[in-house]
């Protein structure tokens, strides 16, 4: 059985192992660093073009080979496997949370504080924020205030989104162009954005992907990587609680990984499902699990969106994954009923798109259609998005599952998620205050909402091994280093204990670069 | 023996059959293409001229022709398994196009096909047009595919938005500028 050894073993490829490795290089040059990731390398920017063109023509997926066919599982949000993960098919939304997420329970008495300060963390988000390269306009509020400004000046809104901010801020609600991993300059290596539209499959390169990191790394022999290897096993020293070897399979071959430290990053799913198939005499219930709290607290945020109409006309095509957002609602006071929620809102072509049949079923050829399309097209439409901030239960939860395994055995996760008593107390009032600004939008341009929708998933996962200072309650420092295995330390999104409510990628990023700190100091 | 004689003719007939699909594919639409560029101006606006809805009939055979089947499809949040695309349309869409040959496209007067066209339309129980041409009928396919693409969002808008297309951020704050020659003219 082939066997490497490194000073560290990092397990996953995603933008937390990308930017773990770059940042692990700097600070320890020369340290040997292996990655190994079960999905394929696509560092094929030269075929995104027509990838893209297929996938707009075809419905193609526009990352091909960017999955493991058996190596799925109920309650995932994505089957993307490769190297980069899911962060190669981000729209790049670039978003912060903010203080309020870190101290929950110390200002609303829900959930738990997370174990490190706004501060501290602001500090890693402007590094992140540099790393990956993020174009942005400081918040309005004095609670958003930066240490350091964006590394690129912002995407300048469109027309539509200059027509839309001028609608919303009849509601007296202040917004702006949401921050984006998207160069709007030409920016490490990578190109100004060519606005293409597709921001899930960029093109040009000008919205960051980890694979960019990785390439530079493996051009400098900075790491190595093995692709196509799936880590089946963490195995533990004899008698200590040390780690002592990841194994794994290389197709039909078995592999072995031997490390002075390990780090799993791989993501809010494979995480702790790895750490649970870990099993064996001395740890049944699995890896770094003596709290029994690896894949609970699974959390992320749920959301409501409505199409409402606008009285002027848009152009929907323009830049449509680049929303305005509003952090107005980030902040709740304390003598009133808990609701947090950011606001976003992208150009929207609902109700606009050609069809088929008139109103009154006749069906409609040529000009005909042509002219009814054109008739709906004097009034825009603006699709509003609201992610608001759930508390999750100790039951929501990730398991393996007997029925669900891969080729080698392996049970599949498989997760649900749970609310816990207090945020699903709130559900009723949360989706009334929701409606609310829907309405307080609408009249106060004299429009109408055309739906309203809620979700019935968690976007934007996290969690399952969340982190905090007591190992009663929590499976990692805030470092991400485990409380059970002194060298072995998990990355970015399972570790978070709650999931905010906007995007959180730049907040894995930041603990992630702060944990490789504490990291080196190890090596 | 019989048994024999119908397994090997099961098994003669699968690669034979792929191969026809194939061959179906690469050349659709083969003797049909006047019935097609019929069926384009038929469906298509007027106003866009014959030499541009004859443009669109090749468009839309070359998308015939570059289909793929058994492509991984986009897979979108939530899926748990992997979805692949379906077989090649170009061998139902030639049927169809046999029958509107002999039908619709049969008719002299435009109002008239249109009529056939549209009886064809429910009796194949297409309702709208999908985002993407999805296999189906051939003439809901050939409107979704003209319908959907960047050249029709501009017309509908009478604006050169260019959706889809890779464009500078320069000017994105400006209104788009209207198309020349006003919303009816041909692209």
């Amino acid at each position: 059985m082939p066997r490497f050894e490194s000073d560290i073993c990092i397990i996953g490829g995603g933008i937390s192992a990308a930017l773990l490795a770059q940042k692990l290089s700097e600070l320890k040059p020369g340290l040997d660093i292996i990655v190994v990731e079960a999905g394929k390398r696509l560092f094929d920017l030269e075929n995104r073009m027509n990838y893209r063109r297929r996938s707009i023509l075809y419905g193609e997926n526009p990352w091909p080979g960017d999955f493991i066919e058996d190596q799925g599982g109920e309650g995932i949000i994505t089957r993307t496997m490769a190297v980069g993960g899911s962060a190669m098919h981000w729209q790049g939304h670039a978003n912060r949370l903010s203080e309020e997420d870190l101290r929950l329970r110390s200002m609303y008495g829900l959930a738990v504080d997370w174990p490190l300060s706004w501060v501290e963390l602001e500090k890693y988000s402007c590094e992140a924020e540099r790393r990956i390269g993020v174009s942005g306009e400081p918040s309005p509020h004095a609670e958003d205030r930066r240490t350091e400004p964006y590394p690129m000046p912002p995407m300048p809104l469109t027309y539509n989104l200059a027509q839309i901010r001028s609608w919303a801020e009849r509601a007296e609600i202040p917004f702006y162009g949401c921050p984006q991993a998207k160069n709007t300059t030409p920016y490490d290596g990578r190109v100004q954005c060519q606005r293409c539209n597709t921001c899930t499959i960029c093109p040009t390169g000008a919205r960051y992907s980890p694979d960019f990191t990785f390439q530079r790394l493996l051009a400098e022999k900075k790491i190595k990587l093995h692709d196509q290897t799936l880590i089946r096993r963490l195995i533990p020293h004899d008698t200590t609680s040390n780690i002592v070897a990841a194994t794994g399979m290389h197709g039909d071959e078995a592999v072995e990984y031997r490390a002075r430290q390990f780090v799993v990053a791989s993501g809010y799913a494979w995480t702790p499902h790895l750490l649970l198939l870990s099993q064996s005499s001395r740890f049944p219930n699995g890896i770094a699990n003596s709290s029994g709290l690896v894949g609970r607290y699974m959390t992320g945020h749920l959301f409501i969106t409505a199409q409402i109409e606008l009285n002027t006309k848009l152009y929907p095509g323009m830049n449509e994954p680049f929303p305005l957002i509003s952090r107005q609602f980030f902040r709740c006071a304390k003598d009133k009923p808990f609701v947090r929620h950011d606001i976003q809102i992208f150009e929207s072509n609902a109700g606009r798109r050609p069809r088929l049949q008139s109103e009154k079923g006749e069906i409609l050829f040529g000009d005909d259609l042509l002219n009814d399309w054109r008739a709906k097209t004097a009034r825009g439409v603006a699709r509003v998005r609201m992610y608001y901030d759930t508390q999750p239960s100790r039951e929501s939860s990730l398991t393996l599952d007997p029925e669900t395994r891969n080729r080698h055995g392996d049970p599949m996760p498989k997760i649900v998620h749970r609310l816990d008593e207090a945020a699903e107390a709130r559900q009723a009032a949360t989706h009334q205050h929701i409606q609310n600004i829907y309405e307080r939008i609408a009249k106060a341009n004299d429009t109408k909402i055309l739906n309203v929708q809620a979700s019935n998933y968690q976007d934007h996962p996290a969690g399952g091994c969340r982190m905090g200072d007591d190992p009663r309650e929590s499976v990692c420092d805030s470092f991400g280093r485990t409380h059970d295995h002194p060298n072995l330390f998990l990355a970015g999104a399972p570790t978070l204990p709650t999931g905010g409510c906007t995007n959180a990628t730049i907040t894995f990023a930041a603990l992630t670069l702060r944990g490789a700190e504490q990291i080196a100091r190890t090596l | 023996m019989r048994r024999r004689a119908m397994i090997q003719s099961i098994i003669t007939a699968i690669p034979l059959r792929g191969v026809r699909v194939w061959a179906q594919r690469a050349s659709f639409p083969g003797e049909r293409e006047a019935a097609l560029k019929e069926l384009a101006a038929a469906v298509l606006p007027a106003s866009l001229g014959r030499e541009k809805t004859d443009a669109v009939a090749v468009q839309f055979i070359r998308w015939v022709r570059e289909y793929r089947a058994g492509a991984e499809m986009q897979p979108g949040y939530g899926f748990t398994r992997v979805r692949y695309k379906g077989a090649s349309p170009a061998p139902r869409y030639l049927e169809q196009l046999d029958q509107l040959a002999s039908g619709a496209l049969a008719e002299r007067d435009l109002t008239a096909r249109r009529n056939a066209i549209a009886a064809a339309l429910r009796a194949a129980n297409v309702k709208d047009l999908s985002s993407i041409p999805d296999g189906n009928y051939v003439v809901s396919d050939l409107m979704s595919f003209y319908f959907s693409s960047p050249e029709a969002n501009d017309l509908a808008y009478n604006a050169a938005i260019g959706k889809d297309q890779c464009r500078t951020l320069k000017d994105s704050e400006a209104e788009p500028a209207p198309l020349k020659g006003g919303s009816g003219a041909a692209l």
